[in-house]
């Protein structure tokens, strides 16, 4: 039986993880009554333990911590029908996509998105052709590489570029 | 921008994973009178539940890279993809709504010596299919009417959200339904049907498992209405239903081996193309009966 | 005298008071009110200036009559609320001063002042000096006038046969009057009659209705017409004259003796309406066994026309060429409770309604519990008729919804509810019943006790608001998702039958009828009340009373209170016998007029005639818009109480302090633009102070002229706002000042001003926040443009003379 502090004391709220979120673009939130309807109809939260009107809750109340480490928020498919539902109007997904950002800033980014970002960087593609694609495109009378990043090496410097001056790479932990 | 010429998108997952669509979408363009220009350099959409995850500038400053590629050559973009169109039009809508941010998004693809100047239009060929071509001109292009008993993915981002969308209602949407039916096909209705594969949003990367699970929650949905194959338009979707059927029969042992095919397709079998060309037969789940059952 | 136009009106002898109001903070707060006071007392002919904590209260009306004693005073300066609180109040106060009412300015400082005011304290009271300011300089023109009387006339007009309606009438046809009660459908009882048991009594709705509606039947004082519409209304408080049209019924209410022997031998079927189309009705029908005129009625609009109920009806009642008649009546009041209707669910597709059999709305449930609807008080699927183990109840459909729905709360669908959840479980003991709720409002006598009861017999509640309904795996029955989120998991069960709550909206009629009558709504759509707190059941017209659904969502026993008090608020009208008619009326001065008629033509209320080559006002008929005074060309017509001299005093008296800032002044007409101004002020939302409000019976009061003489003054930009039309009867004459912007226009152009210093905005009352970022886009526009060079102001001045 383990015994520790449950309370949760709400000065210690972090309200300015709260106004973050609404100067991005998330303001609709203070709106929200907690009706459910988002966690209601969410495809992901009827198979795990992520709960889209908690994860609302936990940022109004300014628990920072608890949603940006949380794994929950990574369980979004980006469906949409929280943000279609919602009675108060609220861009719910969106909300969800500005607490990944503010969780990759903190340095919570699990393993395998690293990756993608890896391909991207290096090939300009987040899922890049293999040899064995390129043999599939040739036998259907494509070319070998896509007319895209592929066959442009230029294009990649474009990304690297653009990510280097947005700070992405380093974001994300590039290594080159 | 108008008329029917479009700056063809490929995105990441069509051409370098199921390239079939994208012969079938080559294919089809000049039979229903659209003219497709390549887009040199055109690059990852960004995929947005990957990289808008992570970063809303680099997302958008990547994807107005995409569109300034299109807009160069004079011509609104068309995507194949329910992700890259979700993509290239959140961008664009952003663009519209907050002027400011086209400005910053600018100032950042002066490393590439690109501009966007937000003058075109995002395209999906399916809303293009419906709205521009029309189904008239489909039914007019069809040689062999297919027969088949179709379960219609429409994916997500195709629809949501309405209010930047327009296209059709997200609860209740007909369009692609009367699409295939355009091609002699009945669709079938089956339960959960506007349920997300759950391919998007980073979760098959970040969360495979519970990505498999949404998919097979589908999967069974489909297989109990008896239809004979599942008609997508979108490739991740495509991916998530077809490689993801290996994947959950080698996890979980279920297995239905319900063919998958892309709306591009099956326009392209009903419009005469020869299957091999659409590359349905490197499918993961073998599409052979889909052949024999409309007779070619 | 007036150093500007030289009047002389209120003579060597004029004794002005000056008094305002602190409104116990709500004025002082924001206003200096000791400076106001101290700047008013360096004026011309002020005798007095003081202020006070409430000028409303007794001690304050006592102060201002000690003072017109002690000092003599013979005109009177309120600067408070809005005049559309107190004014009537300060008025018959003036009587008891011994004054004439009409010697009586009121300013706005408070809903047009302290609560609008952005810039901080100094502004506002600059602003409030310059207001008072022009109200001195207007009442140094007031002129004494008296009132004369209409007599009333002693009927009433009530429009919808709801339980509003018919508890409005009984009150009224009991104390002696003779009313009218008009109902569009061919039965009285409107939704009541629908209901089953109603809470928290479980009263049986019809036992209590029904009673009611055969007494309504036959009051010797009631003057039932039921399929009935009114046409179009006009006339004014006190005479109301109404157009009703007596819709085609086909059948003779004398001759008919209800023995159903049309509906036998009628071929046409269509859904029944009553029931919620759960059942056919015949193209001959009765609306419901208990209608009140117990008379069948044809729908033309679905009748053939064969013939075979005319043949076979024994008393040969029926008449299927009866194309209805119009009907005229004059009355002295009238009320409207036209009530409610439910929202169209179809918007919310996840919810099935029209998909899925089994889902229906509330409304549906109450007739299929009804012992004499579709299946006689049996629960059956309407998908097969099967039995019904399982419900859910879908609260907040459309209610409390800034998506899709409307944003209010519904009040009444916790309730009902709950009051259907325990008849079911009362009468059919296996079945289940849930209620998927956001949160219980039980907030009425014995509702929480109610509540209680619910949970004591074994409703379910689960605190989530339902997301979705799919088709289940059997027969029609329905899943139901929605996350339990008191217990945070997301829960699915699957129904035989959903009950959507859907939210009450205003009914058509409503909509309709507030057109007719020109009385505004609310943002919400229904109508709105002349207070909310103190004044519930008038609405902004004078003798046009609501009570019930009209107003907004509310039970049977608040819609019975308000159609009491509407019935009091009516029969005290009607009772005082006499109406007194303002003098605020235009007067021709016949040495002047040259009888050109150009006055008559421009009337909207053809209230001008010329006679004898002379124009002559019928007073009755002349609602005071002042469109007819800037037409006249030899200046023979004065509007009394809004004379020119009044108004190009109130204007150099608002512009005589001169500021650096740009000065707009508002013309806002009395009954609209100006009530909208002043719930912006009661919202609390701030506009700058920069803009300085001018009432006026309407802005076709205004021409040429005074708009020349204001930017001459000192003004930087003039702001028109005017009634869009239809909403108030003086509406119309917004349109006439449309027409004459050109020419001002063009006269502006000519003196050097730019005319984009010219405004004109139709408003909507409920739309007030807009009016509100209008004043502020118009300060900044003519912020941009600058003040007016002086030069161009002396030479408006020197052409149109001191007393333009």
């Amino acid at each position: 039986m383990s015994v520790r502090r449950e309370t949760v004391d709400l000065s210690k709220a972090d309200l300015d993880f709260l106004k973050k979120i609404v100067e991005s673009g998330g303001e609709k939130i203070l709106l929200c009554v907690q009706c459910g309807t988002c966690s209601g109809g969410c495809p992901a939260g009827r198979r795990t333990a992520y709960r889209t009107r908690q994860v609302v809750r936990r940022s109004l109340t300014g628990l920072k911590d608890s949603v940006l480490s949380s794994q929950d928020i990574w369980l979004c498919s980006t469906c949409y029908t929280c943000l279609e539902r919602c009675p108060r109007g609220i861009n719910v997904t969106d909300v969800i996509l500005i607490l990944r950002n503010l969780a990759v800033q903190a340095g919570f980014m699990l393993k395998s998105h690293k990756d993608v970002c890896t391909y991207l960087l290096r090939t300009g593609h987040a899922v890049p052709i293999t040899d064995k694609y390129k043999a599939l495109r040739k036998e259907l009378k494509l070319p070998e590489l896509p007319p895209t990043a592929h066959s442009y090496p230029d294009a990649v410097d474009e990304i690297r570029r653009i990510a280097s001056k947005t700070g992405f790479d380093k974001l994300v932990g590039f290594e080159g | 921008m108008s008329g029917m010429r479009f700056g063809l998108f490929l995105g990441c997952i069509a051409p370098n994973r199921y390239p079939g669509i994208e012969v079938a979408t080559r294919q089809l363009a000049p039979m229903l009178g659209i003219e497709l220009i390549d887009l040199p350099r055109a690059a990852c959409c960004p995929a947005p539940g990957v990289f808008r995850s992570f970063d809303q500038t680099t997302w958008l400053a990547l994807a107005a890279r995409n569109l300034s590629i299109s807009e160069g050559l004079g011509a609104d973009i068309l995507t194949i993809c329910n992700g890259c169109y979700g993509s290239l039009k959140e961008a664009n809508e952003t663009f519209k709504e907050k002027p400011e941010k086209l400005a910053a998004v600018n100032e950042i693809l002066k490393e590439t010596g690109r501009t966007y100047r937000g003058t075109i239009q995002v395209r999906h060929i399916a809303e293009v299919f419906y709205k521009d071509t029309r189904i008239e001109k489909i039914r007019s292009i069809v040689k062999k009417p297919l027969g088949l008993k179709v379960a219609v993915h429409y994916g997500c981002h195709i629809l949501k959200p309405t209010k930047h969308r327009g296209i059709d209602s997200a609860e209740r949407p007909r369009f692609v339904d009367e699409l295939v039916e355009a091609l002699g096909c009945e669709s079938i209705q089956y339960k959960d049907r506007m349920l997300c594969c759950g391919a998007g949003g980073g979760l098959r990367t970040g969360a495979l498992d519970v990505s498999l699970d949404m998919t097979l929650e589908k999967i069974r949905n489909v297989h109990q209405s008896g239809a004979d194959l599942i008609i997508d338009i979108c490739p991740f979707c495509h991916l998530q239903f077809d490689y993801g059927q290996i994947q959950i029969r080698d996890s979980q042992k279920e297995y239905y081996a319900i063919p998958v095919l892309h709306y591009v397709q099956l326009l392209g079998l009903a419009a005469g193309l020869d299957p091999k060309e659409t590359g349905i037969y490197a499918n993961f789940v073998p599409a052979d009966q889909i052949i024999k059952k409309i007779g070619m | 005298m007036c150093e500007v136009t030289g009047c002389l009106s209120m003579g060597e002898d004029g004794r002005v008071g000056v008094f305002v109001c602190e409104c116990g903070g709500n004025i002082s707060n924001e206003v200096d009110v000791e400076a106001v006071c101290k700047a008013a007392q360096g004026w011309d002919g002020i005798i007095v200036a003081k202020s006070c904590p409430y000028l409303c209260s007794k001690p304050g009306l006592d102060l201002i009559q000690s003072l017109v004693k002690r000092h003599n005073l013979n005109r009177i300066v309120i600067a408070a609320c809005t005049p559309r609180m107190h004014q009537a109040t300060f008025a018959r106060a003036m009587k008891n001063f011994g004054l004439n009412p009409f010697l009586l300015e009121n300013v706005n400082l408070r809903e047009q002042c302290s609560w609008s005011s952005s810039g901080g304290k100094d502004a506002a009271t600059r602003k409030a000096i310059s207001l008072v300011r022009g109200g001195v300089e207007r009442v140094r023109h007031l002129e004494p006038l008296e009132s004369s009387w209409l007599d009333v006339e002693q009927r009433f007009l009530i429009i919808g046969g709801g339980i509003a309606g018919i508890t409005t009438a009984l009150e009224l046809a009991n104390q002696g009057y003779q009313t009218y009660l008009v109902e569009r459908e061919p039965s009285i009882g409107g939704h009541m009659a629908q209901f089953g048991k109603v809470f928290p009594t479980m009263d049986c709705a019809q036992c209590i209705l029904t009673p009611r509606m055969v007494e309504v039947g036959r009051n010797p004082n009631i003057k039932l017409m039921t399929s009935t519409e009114v046409v179009s209304i006009t006339g004014g408080p006190g005479k109301y004259h109404v157009k009703l049209f007596r819709k085609p019924r086909g059948v003779d209410p004398e001759k008919c003796t209800t023995c159903g022997a049309c509906s036998k031998v009628c071929e046409v079927e269509v859904p029944n309406e009553f029931n919620m189309g759960l059942d056919k009705r015949k193209a001959s029908y009765l609306m419901f066994p208990q209608s009140v005129p117990l008379v069948y009625t044809i729908d033309f609009g679905h009748c053939t026309k064969c013939g075979k109920c005319a043949k076979v009806c024994p008393r040969k009642a029926i008449d299927l060429q009866d194309e209805g008649k119009f009907v005229e009546v004059d009355v002295g009041a009238i009320i409207v409770a036209t009530g409610f209707e439910l929202i169209d669910l179809s918007k919310f597709e996840e919810y099935g309604l029209g998909v899925h059999k089994n889902v229906i709305t509330a409304l549906h449930l109450e007739r299929l519990l009804s012992p004499f609807g579709p299946t006689g008080g049996y629960l059956r699927r309407p998908s097969d008729g099967g039995d019904v183990k399982k419900i859910a109840y879908v609260l907040c459909a459309g209610s409390r919804d800034l998506n899709r729905g409307v944003p209010y709360c519904s009040r009444v669908c916790c309730m009902y509810s709950m009051k259907q959840a325990q008849v079911i479980l009362d009468a059919f003991l296996d079945t289940q019943v849930t209620l998927f709720y956001v949160d219980i409002r039980s907030f009425g006598r014995g509702f929480e006790e109610f509540y209680q009861r619910a949970q004591e017999k074994g409703v379910k509640f689960v605190r989530g608001r339902v997301s979705e309904i799919q088709e289940g795996d059997s027969d029609g029955r329905l899943i139901v998702r929605a996350e339990d989120t008191l217990l945070g998991v997301p829960v699915e069960d699957e129904f035989d039958l959903v009950v959507l709550c859907p939210a009450l909206v205003p009914s058509q009629g409503t909509t309709q009828i507030a057109e007719k009558l020109s009385v505004p709504l609310g943002e919400d759509g229904f109508l709105m009340e002349k207070h909310p707190k103190l004044d519930p059941v008038n609405s902004l017209r004078e003798a046009i009373y609501v009570g019930g659904c009209i107003l907004g969502p509310k039970d049977i026993r608040d819609t019975v209170s308000e159609a009491l008090g509407a019935a009091a608020k009516g029969s005290t009208f009607v009772k005082a016998g006499k109406i007194e008619l303002s003098p605020e009326k235009a007067s021709v001065n016949k040495e002047l007029c040259n009888g050109c008629g150009d006055c008559a033509k421009i009337c909207p209320f053809e209230a001008i005639t010329v006679v004898d080559g002379r124009a002559v006002v019928d007073s009755l008929k002349c609602l005071g818009c002042g469109a007819c005074v800037p037409e006249c060309k030899v200046n023979a017509l004065t509007l009394h109480n809004s004379t020119d001299q009044q108004l190009f005093g109130l204007i150099q008296g608002v512009l005589a302090e001169k500021t650096d800032a740009p000065v707009a002044l508002a013309f806002l007409d009395y009954d609209i633009a100006y009530n909208a101004a002043d719930l912006i002020g009661l919202a609390r939302i701030k506009y700058p102070e920069n803009v300085r409000i001018i009432r006026v019976p309407t802005t076709a009061r205004l021409g040429k002229k005074h708009i020349l003489y204001a930017f001459a003054m000192g003004a930087d930009g003039m702001f028109l706002g005017d009634a869009h039309m239809g909403a108030g009867p003086l509406s119309k004459a917004s349109k006439i000042t449309e027409k004459r912007l050109t020419e001002i226009s063009e006269a502006l152009d000519n003196s050097g001003i730019d005319s984009l210093r010219l405004w004109f905005s139709a408003v909507y009352i409920p739309d007030f926040r807009k009016l509100a970022s209008t004043f502020t886009n118009f300060v900044s526009t003519i912020a941009e443009m600058g003040a007016i060079d002086e030069n161009v102001r002396r030479k408006i001045l020197k052409e149109i003379g001191p007393t333009p």
